[in-house]
This record gives structure tokens, C-alpha cells and sequence, in this order.
């Protein structure tokens, strides 16, 4: 509850809640929602290519008659797919791999974090695109590509967590009453790292989401006719002088909802974990 | 887009054939050269005496300037740079003279004696004479590389002084028209090198052409890429206003095309976008040029493994689509195809268009025994044309319940997999362009669909003797009696759509901005892409 009104305290959390609220309601309400949701899978119209934001099309018309409001509209679930695979993916690898690192320490603590650096030694978008580039451009291989430049961040995050927690009086009490290690890192260790996870989490949300726009704008992730917003951008550079509805929607939509997903972190990391924030406005 | 590779001369060796009396006399003795790039020479007060002609490029310049051998883009700065003994003017229909001044065939069409133009030289110095023609044309035609199986009709070549030339041909072919090629028919100096190796010498970005330009600088992979000056002698001179200097640029997006148009920057570019296009239109410092070429995207279906190849898959395919669609999305940049031959070239005939008709489709579908039909199909990575040429397909296909995986490819990539050894790794559509060598359609059949093993070119791996047999009677057809010709290649046509071995999906238009400062530019479609520019008049 504390959290709540902290939260709603702060305009501009409360601004990202509201975009990101938006997207989410749009990403599942986008069959009803669209004017015309076949055109988000496979229709054409090609005869009606081109046609300029009106009353038929409040977004106009793509180059094969496409209507650009439903590709928006059906954008949202497919960027929100891929950034909730890809922060599954990263969590579900890089939590264990983190607390493991942490809890354990030692030999294989610096086995698993010098494999982490090697991965963080590779600028993330570059390592996703030539991974991307190998594997056949789709959804699904855009969100593993992401996935293999994104669990290592978040193995150093909780491994500093972890490490932490399990140096701390009360896990060292836990052990001399003979706590299983099982049992401090669910009761303990784990429960502790959650905070700073949500919080990059909802970080990362944007990040991803712009690297999946990033991806497919260069032909690597998603696929025609798969309404994807970096890919619908990609289709329509060579219009903007021209045609400048193409390619507009589809970049406000990735603007919107990555400024969304920052705020809201942003909001979220001022409460749950004000300590970095004195950091970062320290450093 | 296809892109031209070394080439099997046995390709085509094997479409050339047999004998026939020689019909048709051609003749031309005026001097001056093919007015392909216009001709308008007149001189404008305000001319600048040293200006540069910018061409923007949509792919990067050169892969070999051996003009035996090349066969890709290059062609754009190589006719600049060499000359051939013919050039084909699009707009006459007619062979005009260029470093041959008239040119004679024998009554039985197998002796072609050609006379050359007095004064014309190498940029090495050398005098262009008969011997210096023999010894290019047999260099080409000993390498093999390129588009050298034109010259498959070719059996001696004599000099019986130097101004003459003259071919003794295994079988009538239509000499005066390969001499116009775009490719392997220019006349160079051999003696270039000395005693080096001529081959290794031109890849160090040497020529020795006769043209009115010559190489000033090559560098490789960069934007500026290709830099030419003017031969100062030239034969056919500097007087009055000429573009003395040639950059080729290499600048892959449409839109920055556009603006350095726009901005000065550039003089002429190939191709934008046909929305850039509309617009470059409208400007008040550009123009522009808009011609049906002989250019054609083509849907190859492979007829020998794979769903395709049941006949009544390919016929629903080829039924399923909506070409009148295709021509809508691509806003005035292309043109219905009838039949695989474009308008303007020997043999093509009106009515032999597809029309989409879904419900015969669906029922060709349903009566087959294959269910879940999924086919693969490829193209050129980057072409935006053919990107929505896909998402179209893919529609189309969808409604009759056939899926279409897309899978756009560098050209490299498409083709060899193509070619693959394992039926399996070939696609079941394989999407190119393709254009003549010299304006003639004889190119699409040989190359396309004569049966070859391996295959080259072939990509619908049609292996019919029949086809075979008409093919292999069309250059001598063509050479002898073009009645005939038209005729086998009209059956011919309709055999390929009836059994739906490959689909033509439309011509292109060849859509070209220019600043208005050029004058005399008129765009020739037997040499893609080639700009003339000796013959622009720069005004401004």
C-alpha cells in the first residue's frame, strides 16, 4: 500500500502506468478494437495502397492497402510478446545462474561470472543481430537472440544481491540452526533479489522492445505480414517525404510505449530501491 | 535482380542452330553514331565548359572491367568507356553504325562483312582497325565468360584489309544485331599489356576501350566509386558542350538519392522509389524519364520436385494471383507482361496474360491429392518491389490455402541454392528479373528454359525436348525468316503458360530523375541502365 502511494505521488510513474495500461489493454483488446483485424494477418488490398489518414482509415493506408491503425493496434501484442519472452528468458537463466554465483561463491561463483563478462564484453545489439542474422529472421528467434544478450545483466544484479544477503547475520543464524540451503535461498535469499529484478525488469521493458523495433527494422526479426513496429517502420522509410503516415504511426507507438515502460521503471526504482537512485544522481 | 555471373557458353551454344537462306539485307551507311542517348548536341551559350556527370547507382559499380568477360552492373561505365561495332536504337527499332560504319550479310546470311570507322583509336593510341576487332572478338570468344555464347554462330573471323571485317558464320544468325550487345561485344586493344598478362592488367582498373571516356580512378567499396575523364581523341569529338568528367556513385537508399538529385549533387539517378519518383516529378530542378523497358520479374516454378510439380498446383498458382493488384502496388513502375517476351522485342504478342481467377484455383487445389500445401520461395534481398510482390503472393496463395514462406536472399545465396546438387535445398519459387543481352528475346528462352544440366539459369528445371527442339531453331529463324520466328515464338509462350512452368509477373517501367540541366537524354532499354553520356548536352 506504502508502495502504491509513493507511486501515485509520483506524475510521471503515474503517466508511464497509464501509457503502459493503455498498451496492455489495447495489445488484448486488439481483434475488437481494429477496424480491420484481417488485415493484421494476411489480407491485401492492394488497389487501396497508399491512402491518406481520412475517416475510412484514420491511420491510412500502407503500400499494398494494408490499414495502418490495425497493424498498430496488433503491433502492441507482438512487441509485448517478445519483451515478456525475452524477460522471462533473461530471468529464468540469469536468477538462478546470479544466486548460484552469489549464495555459493567461490570456484564456481567466478566460473559463472568471468561467462557472464564474456557475454557483457559483446555490445548487446551487435551480439543479438549476428545472432539474429544466423537463426531464421522470425518472432520467436528475435526474442532468443535478445534473450542470449540480456540474462547476463541480471546474473550480476542478484549475484550482488545474493551475495549480500547470504553474508548477513541472520543467514549465517539460519545456518548454524541447521536452515537448509534450500530453504535460506527461498526464504531469504531469493525474496530479497525480487525488488531490484522488477525494477530492472520494468527497465528493460522498453529496451527490449526498442531492440525487437531494432531488429526487425533491419529485416532480422519479425516477418510480413506480422505486425511488428519496427518492421512496419522498415517498410515505410522510403515514404516519409512522401507518405509520412507509414511510417509515423508505428514510430510513435514505439515511442510511446518504450517512454511508458521508462517511466514507470524509473517510477518504480525511486520506491523500491531508492539507494541507486542516490547513486545514479551521485555519480 | 539477377545478376549476371560467368557464363556456360554451352548454354547457349546449344540454342544456336542450323542453316536457312538469309531473308533480309540490313544496311546502314550515315556516320554518325546511334542516337540511343538522345543525340541532341546543340550547343547553349551558358554550357560549362568542364562539367561532371554524377550517376547514382543503386547497386556498387564494378565486379571486373575485363570487357571479354564482364557481366554485372559495370555495364553502365563500360559502354561509356568501349565501343561495339553496332548499337541498337529502341526507339527506330533499327542497328545503327557505331565503330562500323555500314555492314553487309551474304545471301545465305552465313558471311557478314562489316566496314570500319576511318579514325577512330584506342585510348592506348592504337588505331582501331580490322585486326585490332579480330583479336578482341576472338579473345572474348576464347574466354567463354560473360555473354560470349552470342557469338556461338561464329566460325572465322578474316581481315581482308584493315577497314574491313569479315564473319564466316557456322549458321545464319543475326550478326549486326549480337555486334550491339550490351556485353562481350566490344572491340578493345589486346596489345594493351605488352607482354603482360591482358587479363590481370585490366583488373588494376585499366581500359582500353575507344570510347569517349577513360578510367581516371577506381576505388573499391567506397560511395565515389568509379571516376571517368574524357579521351581527348576521341572520334567523335568535343566540340559544342559535353560532360567532360563521369563520377559513378554508389548510394543504396532511395531517399538519399533523391535529396543529393535534389541538392545538386548528383546528375541522374537509376532508380527511386515510385513515390520518390512522384515527387522528383514535381521538383522545380529535376526532370525525368519514364519508358517500358525490357526488363521482367519472373516467377519460376520448379517443375521438378516439390509440390510444384503436379502441373495443376503450378496452373493454381498462376491463377491465384492478382496481377492487376501487383501493377496498383507498384504505383506506375511497372506494366502488365503478356506472355515472358516485353513489348518492343521480336515476338511479342498481346493476350498472353494470366488472369486471376480464384475459384478455378481453389478447385485445382481441392482435386489434388497433396493437402497442406507449403511452398518456399525466394528473392533478392532489398528489392523493395519485390518485397511487396511477396506480401502480395502470399495473400493470394493464402486464399486458396496454400502457404507461401518468403525467404528474401542475397543474390549469391538465392542462386546457388537454386543450383543445389539435393532437389530437397531447392526453393519451389525462385523470383528474378531478367533482360536481353542485345534486344532480342532469343536470351529468355535459351537461358531460361532450355533444359541444362546442371542448371544455370534454369530455374523452373524444365527438361522438355520439345521446347528444346523450338528453341534451339530460333536464332536461325530469327536471322532467316522472322515471320517464322514470330510464330515459334508465340507457340512457345503458350506452351510454357499452358503447362504453368514459370509466371511472368510484370515489366518493368524504367522510371529515371535527372536534373534539368541535362539536355538530349533519351533513356534506351537494350543497354539497362546504360546512360550515353558523350551524348547529353550539359545547359546549366
Amino acid at each position: 500500500m506504502t508502495v502504491w502511494r509513493a507511486f501515485k505521488r509520483d506524475r510521471l510513474a503515474l503517466l508511464g502506468a497509464i501509457i503502459v495500461a493503455i498498451v496492455v489493454v489495447v495489445a488484448i483488446l486488439a481483434p475488437w478494437l481494429a477496424p480491420a483485424p484481417d488485415d493484421a494477418t494476411i489480407a491485401v488490398h492492394p488497389v487501396d495502397g497508399l491512402l491518406a489518414p481520412g475517416s475510412g482509415h484514420w491511420f491510412g493506408t500502407d503500400q499494398v492497402g494494408r490499414d495502418i491503425l490495425t497493424r498498430v493496434l496488433f503491433g502492441a501484442r507482438t512487441s509485448l510478446r517478445i519483451a515478456i519472452e525475452v524477460l522471462v528468458i533473461a530471468a529464468l537463466v540469469g536468477m538462478p545462474l546470479g544466486i548460484l554465483a552469489g549464495y555459493a561463491g567461490g570456484i564456481v561463483g567466478d566460473v559463472i561470472m568471468r561467462i557472464t563478462d564474456v557475454f557483457l564484453a559483446f555490445p548487446a545489439l551487435l551480439l543479438s543481430l549476428a545472432l539474429a542474422a544466423v537463426l531464421t529472421p522470425s518472432v520467436s528467434n528475435a526474442a532468443i537472440a535478445i534473450s542470449v544478450t540480456w540474462w547476463p545483466w541480471y546474473t550480476r544484479l542478484i549475484r550482488a544481491q545474493a551475495a549480500t544477503v547470504a553474508a548477513s547475520g541472520y543467514v549465517t543464524a539460519a545456518r548454524a540452526l541447521g536452515v537448509s540451503h534450500v530453504r535460506i535461498l527461498i526464504r531469504h535469499v531469493v525474496p530479497n533479489a525480487a525488488a531490484p529484478v522488477i525494477v530492472q525488469a520494468s527497465l528493460d521493458f522498453g529496451g527490449v522492445i526498442l531492440t525487437a523495433a531494432a531488429l526487425s527494422y533491419l529485416g532480422l526479426g519479425a516477418q510480413d505480414p506480422t505486425p511488428e513496429w519496427g518492421l512496419m517502420v522498415n517498410q515505410g522509410q522510403t515514404l516519409f517525404q512522401t507518405h509520412w503516415w507509414v511510417v509515423t504511426f508505428p514510430g510513435l507507438a514505439i515511442l510511446v510505449t518504450a517512454l511508458g515502460f521508462n517511466l514507470i521503471g524509473d517510477g518504480l526504482r525511486t520506491i523500491i530501491d531508492p539507494r541507486q537512485v542516490l547513486h545514479d544522481r551521485g555519480s | 535482380m539477377r545478376q549476371r555471373g560467368a557464363f556456360v557458353a554451352t548454354i547457349a551454344i546449344a540454342g544456336a542452330i542450323v542453316a536457312g537462306a538469309c531473308g533480309e539485307v540490313k544496311q546502314a551507311t550515315s556516320p554518325p553514331p546511334a542516337t540511343s542517348g538522345g543525340g541532341t548536341t546543340a550547343t547553349t551559350p551558358a554550357a560549362p565548359t568542364d562539367a561532371t556527370f554524377t550517376y547514382e547507382s543503386l547497386n556498387t559499380i564494378v565486379t571486373s572491367f575485363d570487357p571479354a568477360t564482364a557481366y554485372s552492373n559495370e555495364v553502365i561505365a563500360l559502354n561509356n568507356i568501349y565501343e561495339q561495332l553496332t548499337r541498337y536504337d529502341s526507339t527506330t527499332k533499327t542497328v545503327k553504325p557505331l565503330l562500323a560504319t555500314r555492314w553487309t550479310p551474304s545471301a545465305d546470311g552465313k558471311t557478314w562483312t562489316f566496314t570500319l570507322r576511318p579514325g577512330a583509336t584506342f585510348h592506348t593510341g592504337k588505331p582501331v582497325d580490322a585486326a585490332s576487332v579480330k583479336a578482341s572478338l576472338e579473345r572474348t570468344i576464347k574466354l567463354g565468360g560473360g555473354a560470349a555464347y552470342e557469338w556461338g554462330a561464329v566460325d572465322t573471323i578474316d581481315t581482308p584489309d584493315p577497314a574491313t571485317v569479315v564473319f564466316h558464320l557456322k549458321y545464319p544468325a543475326p550478326l549486326d544485331l549480337i555486334s550491339s550487345s550490351a556485353y562481350a561485344a566490344y572491340i578493345y586493344d589486346t596489345t594493351a599489356a605488352g607482354a603482360g598478362d591482358l587479363a590481370k592488367w585490366f583488373e588494376t582498373a585499366k581500359d582500353a576501350g575507344s570510347g569517349p571516356y577513360t578510367v581516371a580512378s577506381w576505388s573499391k567499396g567506397q560511395e565515389n566509386e568509379l571516376r571517368l575523364e574524357a579521351y581527348p581523341a576521341y572520334w567523335g569529338g568535343w566540340d559544342g558542350a559535353h560532360y567532360k568528367h563521369v563520377l559513378f556513385k554508389y548510394v543504396q537508399q532511395p531517399t538519399t538519392r533523391e535529396q543529393l538529385l535534389e541538392s545538386g549533387e548528383a546528375t541522374f539517378a537509376d532508380r527511386l522509389s515510385p513515390e520518390l519518383f512522384t515527387q522528383a516529378k514535381s521538383s522545380a530542378t529535376l526532370q525525368s524519364s519514364e519508358r517500358s523497358s525490357f526488363q521482367n520479374l519472373i516467377a519460376f516454378l520448379n517443375t521438378a520436385s516439390g509440390p510444384l510439380k503436379d502441373p495443376n498446383i503450378r496452373r493454381a498458382v498462376a491463377l491465384a494471383i492478382d496481377y492487376p493488384g501487383i501493377i496498383a502496388a507498384l504505383k506506375g513502375s511497372a506494366v502488365p507482361a503478356s506472355g515472358f517476351i516485353p513489348d518492343g522485342l521480336l515476338g511479342y504478342a498481346d493476350g498472353l496474360a494470366y488472369t486471376q481467377d480464384v475459384a478455378q484455383a481453389k478447385s485445382l487445389v481441392a482435386a489434388s491429392a497433396q493437402k497442406n500445401i507449403t511452398l518456399t520461395m525466394t528473392h533478392a534481398n532489398g528489392d523493395a518491389d519485390q518485397d511487396l510482390v511477396s506480401t502480395i503472393m502470399k495473400s493470394d496463395l493464402a486464399q486458396i490455402g496454400i502457404t507461401l514462406n518468403v525467404k528474401p536472399l542475397e543474390w549469391q545465396t538465392q542462386w546457388d541454392q537454386a543450383k543445389s546438387t539435393n532437389p530437397k535445398k531447392r526453393q519451389d519459387i525462385f523470383v528474378m528479373y531478367w533482360y536481353p543481352d542485345y534486344a532480342d528475346p532469343f536470351s529468355w528462352f535459351t537461358n531460361l528454359f532450355h533444359s541444362a544440366s546442371p542448371p544455370y539459369f534454369n530455374m523452373s528445371y524444365l527438361n522438355d525436348k520439345a521446347v528444346d527442339t523450338t528453341i534451339d531453331a530460333l536464332q536461325s529463324q530469327t536471322a532467316t525468316d522472322k515471320a517464322a520466328a514470330e510464330t515459334s515464338y508465340a507457340g512457345l509462350q503458350k506452351t510454357l503458360l499452358d503447362a504453368a512452368v514459370a509466371i511472368p509477373l510484370y515489366v518493368q517501367t524504367y522510371q529515371r530523375a535527372f536534373a534539368k540541366t541535362v539536355s538530349g537524354y533519351v533513356d534506351n532499354p537494350a543497354y539497362s541502365n546504360v546512360v550515353f553520356i558523350h551524348e547529353l548536352t550539359p545547359t546549366g
